[in-house]
């Protein structure tokens, strides 16, 4: 037992550092900040223009349970933890291919957990400056947000959503140790993200049928329930979408643990 | 003596997609790929000593690198059995980082954005250094590698020789029993070439640190290593010490003399043999004449370099004058050849 929480404690402290030398290096990226943040303030001005005509302007109005403050801010949510996100697998792919990977292999620190600590700090970071951009527009357009327990309750949840995100990416990413490309698959990855997550429409909106589709997948536990929690929270519903993205997490994890173990075993460095 | 790595018919084949030319060829490929079974390693057997430096030699594609990723963990062989510092490297690849280091020169452990120091602390924090002990080897280490001005400089604005430099230092933070080195001068001015090759050398000689290279620099093994394995279609084609080697293969220097004088260089042959020399010392040999430049093939096994040089600007005025070492290709040619010739095919 102690044994195992040295270990995880060890783990832990090395995470850490990585997430600190990632949240600094991304000091340095300070147009990808404002080029990001100008693209989520296009992005809220034309769904909060759509939804508006939707809702035909009536702030009471309720379509599937959302206002349209609710749907401006749930927007705010999911957009935040989406564009939030390192492309992680682009950065797998390339490091199989160029043969960057046998640098990182040999250290004494997992491959993934690099990867994760490297997505945390730099995500992270982004997340924060999206949020406060987003939250600023949809504050000046349709008010704040609901007061209460939901937006203290999305900030763990969103953490939650982006480990989910970047579980997912990293399967794909990993791939690259049997496939010379995973941008196709990565592409389909982020559609299925975008629609099955709910990025753009609240799982509540979609027909019946999709609803039922989408509880079986984990893209709703990435998106859609931290950002509905934001602005509708119920207590009761915490406890069940903490509990789904856990286990999509621990399942997702033995997934790209798979993966890696499988890959590394067959793995071809490139570059001399 | 104590072993720092052992391999037993270590090897390593890589299965290669084979395409057809054109776009039949590319459709015949999606739906019936032909492979190809490629040998990169052939079943070397290989046993350093700790404290040894090594050099690993061959031409393109002879499976340097490789070997170096096997023993390191990052390949796993489809051959044959290893031990590095008393484990098997694709097994306990973790457990092995701790007792080596690795410098590939093409490939970066520096963040780009950040000063070194920022990696060092990582690197600190990675290997789970006590931070004192981690303090105060950072310390000796900046000042040996003379890396103090650039510990607070971002990478990307720092040159070539200054990232290798600081690459190496990061790689010994640790205390590694054994490095790793895969090209680690390539692209390198001299005289950082030779700064690196003296701290190696010195940590070596300090902290026993076993070195195992890669290069195609013939100054790395000479100046570098005690002992040199050549390899060649992945097969070990020669394992001799480098002094040996050196009186046998090093001792040939081409030499560049640039005359001052405005001869006609179409007699500059002519005058070369009349006021130089006649006959032609022993192990000096005329290579070729390009205007007012002479190449000179010397084997220094069986001549003197200051009697040369004496006897070559007491014979005319000398404008530039390069001395050169034979390229690495040149030296694993020659042993190729000498093998053949020795027994038919080589081992």
């Amino acid at each position: 037992m102690n044994r195992t929480y040295g270990y995880i404690s060890v783990a832990g402290r090395k995470q850490l550092a990585v997430v600190r030398i990632a949240l600094r290096q991304q000091w340095a990226y300070k147009t990808d900040f404002l080029l990001r943040a100008c693209l989520l303030l296009l992005l809220l001005y034309v769904l909060g223009q759509l939804y508006g005509a939707a809702y035909a302007g009536d702030y009471d109005r309720a379509i599937g349970g959302f206002t349209l403050r609710q749907v401006v801010w749930y927007l705010v949510f999911t957009e935040a933890i989406t564009m939030a996100g390192p492309p992680v697998g682009a950065r797998i792919e390339e490091e199989v291919k160029n043969g960057d990977i046998a640098v990182r292999l040999t250290r004494p620190l997992s491959y993934v957990g690099f990867h994760y600590g490297s997505y945390m700090g730099e995500g992270v970071l982004r997340f924060i400056v999206l949020l406060v951009a987003g939250g600023m527009v949809a504050w000046l357009t349709v008010g704040p947000p609901a007061l209460g327990y939901g937006p203290i309750a999305y900030l763990p949840l969103a953490l939650l959503g982006l480990t989910l995100s970047f579980l997912m990416t990293a399967a794909v990413g990993l791939c690259a140790f049997w496939v010379e490309e995973t941008r196709g698959l990565e592409f389909v990855l982020q559609k299925l993200t975008f629609t099955a997550g709910g990025l753009l429409i609240p799982i509540d909106l979609m027909p019946e049928w999709l609803q039922r589709v989408c509880a079986w997948l984990p893209f709703q536990a990435a998106l859609y329930l931290p950002a509905r929690l934001g602005v509708r929270f119920d207590g009761q519903e915490l406890l069940r979408a903490c509990s789904l993205q856990l286990a999509w997490i621990a399942a997702l994890s033995l997934l790209v643990a798979f993966i890696f173990r499988r890959g590394a075993g067959k793995l071809h460095v490139n570059g001399g | 003596m104590k072993l720092a790595l052992e391999t037993r018919a270590l090897g390593k084949t890589f299965k290669v997609k084979e395409k057809q030319a054109g776009l039949r060829g590319s459709l015949k490929s999606l739906f019936a790929p032909q492979w190809k079974e490629k040998t990169a390693v052939d079943r070397i057997d290989l046993s350093v000593s700790a404290g040894e430096t090594v050099a690993l030699l061959g031409p393109n594609g002879a499976g340097k690198s490789t070997t170096i990723k096997m023993l390191t963990g990052i390949l796993h062989p489809t051959a044959g059995e290893a031990t590095v510092a008393g484990l098997v490297p694709w097994r306990e690849r973790t457990k092995l980082a701790y007792r080596i280091g690795t410098v590939f020169g093409q490939k970066s452990q520096l963040w780009y954005h950040l000063p070194p120091v920022d990696t060092f602390e990582l690197i600190s924090r990675v290997y789970e250094l006590d931070r004192v002990d981690y303090a105060r080897r950072r310390d000796r280490l900046v000042e040996r590698f003379e890396l103090g001005p650039y510990m607070h400089t971002p990478v990307r604005k720092l040159s070539l020789g200054e990232r290798m430099r600081c690459e190496i230092a990061a790689s010994f933070l640790h205390r590694p029993q054994i490095l790793f080195l895969d090209e680690p001068t390539l692209g390198l001015d001299v005289v950082v070439k030779e700064r690196i090759r003296e701290i190696i050398r010195e940590r070596n000689r300090e902290e026993e640190t076993t070195v195992f290279l890669t290069s195609h620099d013939a100054g790395d093994v000479e100046r570098l290593c005690s002992r040199a394995i050549v390899i060649h279609h992945g097969g070990v084609l020669l394992d001799r010490p480098v002094a040996l080697l050196r009186r046998e293969l090093l001792s040939g220097k081409t030499i560049t003399v640039t005359l001052a004088d405005a001869e006609d260089p179409a007699s500059v042959a002519e005058w070369f043999g009349r006021r130089a020399w006649s006959p032609m010392p022993e192990g000096v040999e005329l290579a070729a004449i390009e205007g007012r430049r002479i190449r000179l093939a010397i084997d220094l096994a069986r001549t003197d370099m200051n009697e040369l040089l004496a006897s070559l600007t007491q014979a005319a005025r000398i404008a530039d004058l390069t001395v050169e070492d034979p390229t690495l290709e040149d030296i694993i040619k020659h042993i190729y050849g000498m093998e053949k010739t020795k027994g038919g095919e080589p081992t």
